[in-house]
């Protein structure tokens, strides 16, 4: 589903993304960890081209990624397609929730307005959120928030999500909540890959864990694999760094 | 006292309407559907201004700099007189003095306005564009439907108070023969002669009347969206609250975080 084959990329001379090499398939879920800086926000968003790569081949669902520059049209047919979560929500505040679920499939898919608004309750009541279509996104906390931002990604019925650091500007009694919404699509199968520092959420949901650092991947496993015989000393050092807080 | 009362008296209707119906509509009126003409022509232009200026293509970004870095750095009484014997001659018919402002209005305000149009958009949170690209919105529909609703709505006071400049740059429309307020004062002058401390101090008083009324608006508005934005966000009101609360207590209640 989404496969990086030699991607690199620059921030100037600094070297964001080494010779990356790896696949997402079909239904598998993908926790992308590693300590801070290690380029794992920034392996994310060059999946819809958030971030331009300088060299190598990206697939998303079989379409060469950075190909999709020469069109535009090209290239938001295929964000489209990519359902991104941010760190930040980035909700849009001018609009009501309801609002801010409808705006895409109405404009950029041209569903009806009655069908997305059907479409935009369904999704509310499957984040738990029904009773707050209305409200507008300032008026929510930051895990309601969240929540919707998630909605609002699913209204496009995309094939894969990408969930970069979902929970990290979370208060702590509100990261349930949305890792709970991010476990009932992995159930169902969704195709997702997310940047996460939540151990027990990579541990229980994810099929498999990327390791990263200094822009490399340095291991793919199994999450059992991984948090009990990482093989690589810098995942080891990681891991045992996280248990010793 | 008796005069200033005597002068409005006899030419109220010359400062409200000029010589209407017997010529040109003059006077506040005409101040007044200049300026707003002006502006609401002005908007649309400065958004495409501003649009272009931060255009990633170089071919519509830099005239549209230049443009605005001419017109801003020019006397707007420059461009008018440029404007009263050039555009004659481009398009090879006289035109009235009141176009003549207008066209001078609307591209003055115009790259005026864009300038605070650019503002308001590059001072959205980046997220923004972000989200709206990842949902594959088009140019269009981010500019439409994310952005500039935005960057308009925070730019309301902003506007109203350019809107204000645009009332008394409508007085340059004087040495065109545009017949508005000033001229009217004018006109009301030469035929008493004697009193113009009295007329022009009557003049004054009515652009201060008009806007100051206009900028307490202005000053309303913005009141009322400062509010607004702090009402549900909880960044906004935590520093607010930490004021109140004894220092001692700040300090124990550590995970506030003050943006």
């Amino acid at each position: 589903m989404i496969m990086f084959s030699q991607v690199n990329k620059f921030y100037g001379d600094y070297h964001a993304l080494v010779d990356i090499n790896a696949e997402v398939r079909k239904g598998e879920v993908v926790v992308v960890c590693g300590p801070s800086g290690s380029g794992k926000s920034t392996l994310i968003r060059t999946v819809n081209r958030l971030e331009d790569i300088k060299s190598g081949q990206l697939l998303f669902d079989g379409h060469d990624v950075q190909a999709a520059s020469n069109t535009n049209v090209e290239l938001n047919r295929l964000r489209s397609r990519i359902g991104f979560v941010f760190q930040s929500f980035n909700l849009f505040p001018h609009l009501s929730v309801l609002d801010n679920i409808v705006l895409s499939p109405m404009r950029v898919l041209g569903v009806k307005r009655a069908a997305a608004r059907e479409k935009a309750m369904q999704l509310l009541e499957r984040v738990g959120l029904a009773n707050k279509a209305g409200a507008f996104p300032e008026q929510l906390s930051g895990g309601q928030q969240q929540r919707v931002a998630i909605a609002r990604a699913l209204a496009m019925e995309p094939p894969a999500m990408l969930f970069d650091e979902p929970t990290s500007a979370l208060d702590p009694e509100m990261v349930g909540e949305v890792l709970s919404v991010m476990r009932g699509l992995a159930d169902e199968g969704m195709t997702m890959m997310c940047v996460t520092h939540e151990m027990g959420f990579a541990r229980e949901v994810a099929d498999r864990i990327w390791f990263m650092d200094a822009g490399r991947i340095l291991e793919t496993a199994d999450p059992e694999t991984f948090f009990n015989a990482p093989r690589h000393p810098r995942a080891q050092r990681f891991l045992s760094d996280l248990r010793s807080h | 006292m008796t005069s200033l009362i005597d002068i409005i008296r006899d030419n109220w209707l010359l400062l409200l309407i000029g010589q209407f119906p017997f010529g040109p509509l003059g006077g506040i009126a005409a101040t007044l559907i200049l300026s707003v003409c002006g502006i609401l022509l002005a908007f649309p232009v400065s958004i495409l201004l501003a649009l272009a200026r931060i255009s990633p293509r170089r071919w519509l970004r830099w005239p549209v700099t230049g443009l605005i870095y001419v017109t801003r750095g020019v006397p707007l009484l420059l461009i008018i007189l440029w404007t009263y014997f050039l555009l004659p001659v481009l398009i090879g018919q006289t035109i009235s003095g009141f176009t003549t402002m207008l066209c001078t209005l609307v591209l003055y305000e115009g790259c005026y306005l864009s300038e605070v149009v650019r503002a308001g958009i590059q001072a959205l949170p980046r997220g923004q564009t972000e989200a709206s690209r990842a949902l594959g919105h088009s140019y269009y529909v981010r500019m439409r439907h994310v952005i500039l609703p935005q960057a308009l709505y925070n730019m309301l006071p902003s506007m109203l108070s350019q809107f204000i400049s645009t009332i008394q740059d409508t007085t340059l429309g004087y040495v065109i023969n545009v017949q508005e307020l000033t001229f009217a004062a004018n006109q009301i002058n030469n035929q008493i002669l004697t009193k113009p401390f009295q007329v022009f101090f009557i003049l004054a008083v009515t652009y201060f009347a008009v806007c100051f009324g206009l900028s307490s608006l202005a000053h309303h508005v913005e009141r009322r969206i400062a509010h607004r934005r702090k009402g549900g966000t909880r960044r906004a009101v935590a520093p607010a609250a930490a004021v109140s609360i004894p220092a001692g207590i700040v300090s124990a209640s550590s995970p506030e975080k003050a943006p």
